[in-house]
């Protein structure tokens, strides 16, 4: 080689061992902005953020997941709602309702000046059109929580359009009547599909219901290029303008978790949630992020259920070994500390749970000596199946090492969400597998009735999928259904605890914790334990130019 | 032509129905229920029997198969069980995001490939034959999610040069948002067009028409592209289709990284949680573009090799 030559090809070389080392070196990946120092919520701008799926649909009649939520909640308002970050009810399309002293007759007293995002006036009426849709729409997954209404069963059947317990008073006056009193009954009025409705628009949009929502809530849509990105703006005759600050909220759909982060922390994105365990764990421990960090217990439970009309499961004696062969705290770590150790499935926070009731320990003498007393002191094998979700089957291989050192030997069997939903709910399916709930509203009647009260029991489809049927459970639970003194009816469900936590239908293990990270310039945030993603009233402490202010 | 043209549709439908009809099978041999899937675990067994029998899936396989052909041969395509959205509706609008992420991940493959493969002929044996075969060799090796990954942190993340995700709203904003993407999916493919460029026209340099052409005085960049690549050109026309075909049926990882709106992530959710009428859908028109691709490329070799005339 030419001098020349030599030096043009180590010239090359320096610079393409530059560019290695630029791109492989450290970032500074605390904060790019800060709060821009307001002291009250600044109107205006657009709150931007990111889910893994997409939004299925906007009609609130059918619209039921957990995505979803996140743009219903914003686009209708319903008769009452939860405080922000709590779950204390308060008043929103309703100014003030009573309840009649058996606790079956409710009257809603609409508030003046409510209307759809058209201008158009809100009634009693309106409501009523909404719940009785619920009732008669085939595919409407909201049905069952309205079948306590009198008259209710028989719009479900289509024997009746009207439903007779629904009435509506005039235009600002909705009274409903229930066959028995349920006191969790407030929480269903605080579900979206009970939004009001309109029976000329659900006609007239036809099969395009669920694009064009007929908004009742601070926010309407603007644009939705379905699959990439949904805009809500401001809704112009929303009658409370002190409610939201933002002009827009941006939801961009399909974004994988790690990109999620990524256009996170280069401020394409306000805020992010469900990250991938290497950022969550970099988010955690770096402190510039700390303050903007927002954790909430989910009205959630994890675990494994087991058939306990199946051998060897049928045995309380085994069902609790395997609970005391359980350690948590490998969950917990194996989850990167996003779990909260669970005795039940009744969350932390939620009404009736026996907060005193300890996790079961990790105790594998404890496991050793029930399953000897049980006839397996060799233990046993056994199928086990969950989805195919890599934390879920994490979760899995952590409880087969587990349940290994007592001698249980279960052999991990993955499959699909929908092959795996499908089987489990069938008696004569996987008789060991991944259990997991989350609720639709928070109250134990919520948890505790669908799983384990033995009405819920079907041959397939089973929501009692350990096909657990104990007749003083089950007559706790329908007392405490319709109970009306809160300290009775919060003493049934410690005593139903009680008894679950005994029989051990499920190994119990954790409950989840959502973590969001924001923008330091997002203010007014709260996760909320049921909508979980909720900025409808989120405001952006951004600088007078409307631009972030860059961090120094 | 005509006849061949004839044929070959004829060809597409019987191809397009038995893709189709194994699809539906299969997907009903699998032991889930979308349906339940659907309404979530909190659903009544009345309300998940209510919704299957409006779906028609509460009778035998061969009533559901006919229901499903009754549709199709009216033009309905059924709707997503997910999102209740028309079939017909999800795929035209995510078929022209796929065409353009399709299209220019061929460009890129056969602007990048070619020269590569026509350098490694001209140079053979030589440093340039050798460093094509070593890129070449590691571009087939990495998986595209790797490839897609590493170009997203790069050239997205810490250098901002491109968006890191997203369709973008058209124009040049649009063509920033389909580099990363196109290139992910090409990787593979420029390093194969370069090893069959490079095979072939290593076979073509040594014909006589070649020496013929040298020995007239042509210059070496004329007998190259004038006369041998000619005779590459039908083999890379049949690759182009065959990719082409393929890449029209969506590319889920390519799709899935940077969240490009197009068929393979609308695919890849559909079989997750078993919505059997979008499933069948894209099969249809995955089967319909392969076919419809072929027989533009077997009209593409007769223009190419007017030899072919005689045979078909």
């Amino acid at each position: 080689m030419t001098p020349r030559r030599r030096r043009s090809a180590i010239g090359r070389d320096v610079v393409a061992l530059a560019v290695a080392v630029a791109a492989c070196g450290p970032v500074d990946r605390g904060p790019r902005y800060q709060p821009a120092g307001a002291t009250t919520p600044r109107d205006g701008g657009v709150l931007r953020f990111a889910i893994p799926t997409a939004v299925r649909t906007l009609d609130p009649t059918i619209g039921y997941d957990d995505v979803s939520f996140f743009v219903l909640h914003p686009l209708f308002d319903t008769l009452v709602d939860y405080a922000p970050g709590g779950l204390d009810l308060v008043p929103r399309l309703a100014e003030r309702w009573t309840i009649s002293p058996d606790g079956r007759t409710y009257a809603f007293e609409l508030r003046a000046g409510i209307a759809f995002s058209d201008g158009a006036p809100i009634t009693a009426a309106h409501i009523k059109y909404s719940l009785e849709r619920a009732l008669a729409t085939a595919d409407s997954p909201f049905s069952q929580f309205l079948v306590d209404i009198v008259g209710a069963p028989d719009v479900i059947d289509h024997t009746a359009a009207a439903c007779a317990g629904i009435v509506a008073d005039g235009d600002r006056r909705l009274v409903i009547t229930l066959a028995a009193s349920n006191p969790a009954f407030l929480n269903i009025m605080a579900m979206p599909f009970t939004t009001p409705q309109r029976a000329d628009r659900v006609a007239a949009a036809g099969d395009q219901l669920r694009r064009r929502p007929d908004a009742t809530g601070p926010f309407e849509l603007a644009s939705w290029d379905e699959g990439s990105r949904l805009v809500l703006r401001r809704n112009p005759h929303y009658y409370d303008p002190t409610r939201a600050h933002v002009d827009e909220i941006v939801a961009l759909e399909g974004i994988a978790r790690d990109t999620q982060f990524q256009m996170f922390e280069r401020g394409e994105l306000d805020t992010a949630e469900g990250l991938a365990a290497p950022d969550y764990l970099f988010v955690v421990s770096e402190p510039a992020w700390q303050p903007y960090i927002h954790h909430a217990v989910g009205m959630n439970a994890f675990g494994s259920r087991m058939n306990v009309q199946v051998k060897p499961f049928d045995d309380r004696r085994v069902r609790q070994a395997l609970n005391y062969a359980l350690d948590k705290r490998h969950t917990a770590r194996l989850l990167n500390g996003t779990t909260v150790a669970s005795h039940g499935v009744l969350p932390p926070g939620m009404f009736g749970r026996d907060a005193s009731l300890p996790p079961y320990p990790h105790d594998v003498a404890r496991a050793r000596g029930l399953l000897a007393e049980a006839g397996y002191p060799h233990g046993f094998d056994a199928e086990y199946v969950t989805s195919s979700d890599d934390e879920a089957e994490k979760v899995a291989g952590s409880l087969q090492s587990d349940l290994a050192e007592v001698g249980v030997r279960i052999h991990i069997t993955v499959m699909a969400w929908a092959t795996y939903g499908a089987a489990i709910g069938d008696r004569q399916g996987p008789a060991f597998s991944l259990a997991s709930w989350v609720a639709d509203y928070p109250d134990p009647s919520n948890f505790i009735d669908p799983r384990f009260h033995s009405r819920s029991i079907q041959a397939t489809g089973s929501t009692n999928d350990s096909f657990y049927a104990n007749p003083a459970l089950d007559a706790l639970l329908d007392q405490a259904r319709h109970e009306l003194d809160p300290g009775s009816r919060g003493a049934m469900y410690q005593r139903a605890e009680r008894i679950l936590y005994d029989d051990a239908p499920w190994i119990w293990d954790y409950h989840r914790v959502t973590t969001e990270v924001v923008q330091p310039y997002v203010r007014g945030y709260y996760t909320h334990p049921i909508w979980l993603r909720d900025y409808t009233s989120v405001w952006l402490d951004v600088g007078s130019d409307g631009a972030p202010v860059i961090r120094r | 032509m005509i006849g061949l043209i004839m044929r070959r549709l004829g060809w597409t439908i019987v191809v397009v129905w038995f893709a189709v009809t194994a699809t539906f099978l299969v997907t009903t041999a699998i032991p889930a229920d979308p349906i339940k899937a659907l309404l979530g675990p909190h659903a009544t067994a009345q309300t998940i029997q209510r919704v299957r029998a409006h779906y028609c899936l509460d009778r035998g396989i061969a009533v559901q198969y006919g229901c499903w052909i009754d549709r199709v041969a009216h033009g309905d395509l059924g709707e997503s069980y997910r999102s209740k959205r028309a079939v017909t509706e999800i795929i035209a609008h995510r078929l022209w995001p796929t065409v353009q992420l399709a299209l220019a991940a061929i460009v890129l493959q056969l602007v990048l490939g070619v020269p590569l493969g026509i350098v490694a002929a001209t140079r053979r044996g030589r440093w340039q034959d050798h460093a094509a075969h070593a890129v070449g060799t590691l571009a087939q090796s990495a998986p595209p999610l790797f490839v897609g990954t590493v170009l997203l942190y790069m050239f997205a993340y810490r250098w901002g040069w491109f968006p890191i995700s997203g369709y973008g709203s058209g124009g040049w904003d649009r063509i920033e948002h389909l580099v990363l993407p196109a290139m992910t999916l090409a990787t593979v493919g420029v390093a194969y067009y370069a090893r069959v460029v490079r095979s072939e026209l290593i076979d073509q340099l040594g014909a006589d028409y070649v020496r013929t052409a040298r020995a007239k005085g042509l210059p070496e960049r004329a007998v190259i592209g004038r006369h041998a690549m000619r005779n590459v050109l039908g083999p890379l026309a049949t690759l182009v289709g065959l990719d082409l075909g393929v890449l029209l049926g969506g590319a889920v990882v390519a799709e899935f990284i940077f969240a490009w709106p197009g068929l393979g992530r609308e695919v890849l959710q559909a079989v997750l949680e078993l919505d059997t009428p979008l499933i069948l859908g894209v099969v249809m028109v995955s089967a319909i573009a392969i076919a419809v691709v072929n027989l533009l490329v077997d009209l593409a070799h007769l223009w190419i090799d007017p030899r072919l005339h005689d045979a078909s």
